[in-house]
């Protein structure tokens, strides 16, 4: 939408007051009124977003989760990526690497993180995303572990921006593909199935995260990049697809509750069987090998 | 020709937001949307700004997770008026038996006096030299998007603030809707003025759910 406006400035209306301007120079310019006029509405849209790393590691901290430096990519590897789908693409997964070291407070791990990914924003022609002011920001903030989650977002969401600003959606979903397969990645390779129920909870909630990317990427399938990792999603679609719905008996409500506080309930949730959880672990790995090789 | 200079100059300032409008559009909601008081809550990276004009409708799908509330809320550009509509659907993809009818024209055959289908002295159909139409039927299951509205602002006196806490994930919908006609006349591509359009910010905020009461093992 944004990309095709092409503004038209109406100077009829102020064409009479150029004429009268130009014919006595001495005058001062009087109230000129300008109207400004677009030849093409905006179009209505449909976005769809998908929640950053950081609300997933938040809450499977809080969980009981424990933190494993294993599950996260070496920072080593860095130089096996060449090629710019892989760069943007491993960019995704260091960010929510980066989510991940900064929910647990890993300080010395999420220096490296924000360096690694400092250098891929200039590969992937980003760089313009870490602005002085973030850079500053970070830089005054590194001896403050309390602020590390905080510095994290800052960069993922100026990320988006930057993307956004730019009219790099395409890259965008590719970034955050990358970066949810990772997320999905670290959580479904932390969890006991048998101990971590909120957890396991939150990983089979993934499916309707799922549909929101696909949908997403499904408004850039022309790039053939997108249509490369859109393709290795919806596999892991049709493993969530075996997930069923627990019905509750009552439909889905938003409202007051006794204490006066909206609430958001019943419905269905999904219910995940041990061989569900295995399958999605698998499939998740498989996917996630071809990024990080 | 100074002055003209400087009217282009005044007409090229006045249009420079307009035409930066959409990167303008880009922080809307982390410039103008008040955050909540609540020091607990944090930005959440599914709040969006986008630019609108008058009588535009768009939507925006996000994922709300259990275990969390949030806070939605709505900021806008003056331009766009004071009553902005924004409704709360509920999503999710169903699947749906569905019954196609396909019809096709085929060649028609004489029957005999019994309803059988005649023959000729080669034992061929006998074409009447007509057709008629044929509809077969088939049923196949397709994944359909359905919506249900749970909450619309302009029923709670166009609050342009929404929290609540999630028990069941869900994928919500949260459709705005500028009032007014944007543009002028009848033609196809309709022009829209400066002034039909401004920057609609959702700003998202998300905490984990307080637990509320005495929590501990007592006595």
């Amino acid at each position: 939408m944004k990309r095709n406006l092409k503004y038209t400035i109406a100077i009829i209306a102020a064409f009479p007051m150029l004429m009268y301007t130009s014919c006595t120079e001495d005058k001062p310019i009087e109230d000129v009124e300008v109207e400004i006029v677009t030849d093409e509405k905006p179009l209505s849209e449909k976005f769809y977003q998908i929640p950053a790393p950081d609300e997933m590691f938040g809450f499977v901290k809080n969980s009981g989760l424990t933190y494993n430096k294993a599950l996260i990519n070496s920072p080593q590897k860095l130089t096996s990526y060449t090629s710019p789908l892989e760069q943007t693409m491993i960019f995704g997964v260091y960010s929510a690497d980066l989510a991940y070291t900064a929910a647990y407070e890993e300080f010395n791990e999420s220096i490296k993180y924000f360096a690694i990914i400092q250098k891929l924003a200039e590969n992937i022609g980003i760089s313009g995303a870490f602005n002085e002011e973030l850079m500053n920001n970070i830089k005054n903030n590194l001896d403050k572990p309390e602020q590390l989650l905080e510095n994290s977002n800052d960069s993922y969401f100026s990320v988006v921006d930057y993307l956004e600003q730019n009219e790099q959606g395409d890259k965008l979903g590719i970034i955050a593909a990358a970066g949810w397969l990772e997320t999905v990645y670290i959580v479904a390779n932390s969890i006991d199935y048998n101990k971590n129920e909120a957890a396991l909870q939150r990983l089979a909630d993934q499916k309707l995260t799922l549909d929101n990317l696909l949908m997403y990427l499904d408004k850039y399938n022309e790039n053939a990049d997108v249509k490369e990792i859109a393709t290795m999603l919806k596999e892991l679609e049709t493993t969530f697809e075996s997930i069923e719905e627990e019905t509750n008996s009552s439909g889905i409500t938003l409202k007051k509750k006794s204490e006066g506080k909206m609430v958001l309930g019943g419905g269905s949730s999904p219910k995940i069987s041990k061989e569900q959880f295995e399958a999605i672990k698998s499939k998740v790995n498989e996917l996630r090998t071809k990024i990080v090789k | 020709m100074k002055n003209i200079k400087n009217t282009l100059l005044i007409i090229s300032i006045f249009a420079m937001p307009f035409i930066a409008s959409a990167q303008y559009c880009n922080n809307f909601h982390t410039k103008y949307c008040p955050p909540s008081e609540n020091g607990m809550y944090s930005l959440n990276g599914q709040s969006k700004s986008a630019l609108f004009s008058k009588g535009q409708t768009s939507e925006l799908n996000v994922i709300v997770y259990k275990g969390q509330d949030y806070r939605i809320s709505l900021c806008f550009d003056e331009t766009l008026g004071s009553q902005i509509t924004y409704k709360v659907y509920e999503t999710k993809k169903v699947k749906v038996e569905k019954v196609i009818e396909t019809k096709t024209m085929e060649d028609e055959y004489q029957k005999d006096e019994n309803g059988e289908l005649a023959v000729d002295e080669w034992g061929e159909y006998i074409l009447t030299g007509n057709q008629v139409e044929v509809v077969s039927k088939e049923t196949v299951t397709v994944v359909e998007q359905q919506k249900n509205l749970l909450y619309d602002n302009s029923q709670d006196g166009f609050a342009t603030e929404l929290e609540f806490s999630v028990e069941t994930t869900r994928r919500l919908i949260i459709e705005v809707s500028i009032p007014g006609s944007g543009g002028s006349g009848n033609t196809k591509n309709k022009l829209i003025k400066s002034t039909d359009m401004g920057c609609v910010g959702i700003l998202v905020e998300h905490m984990t759910t307080p637990i509320q009461g005495f929590k501990g093992t007592g006595f």
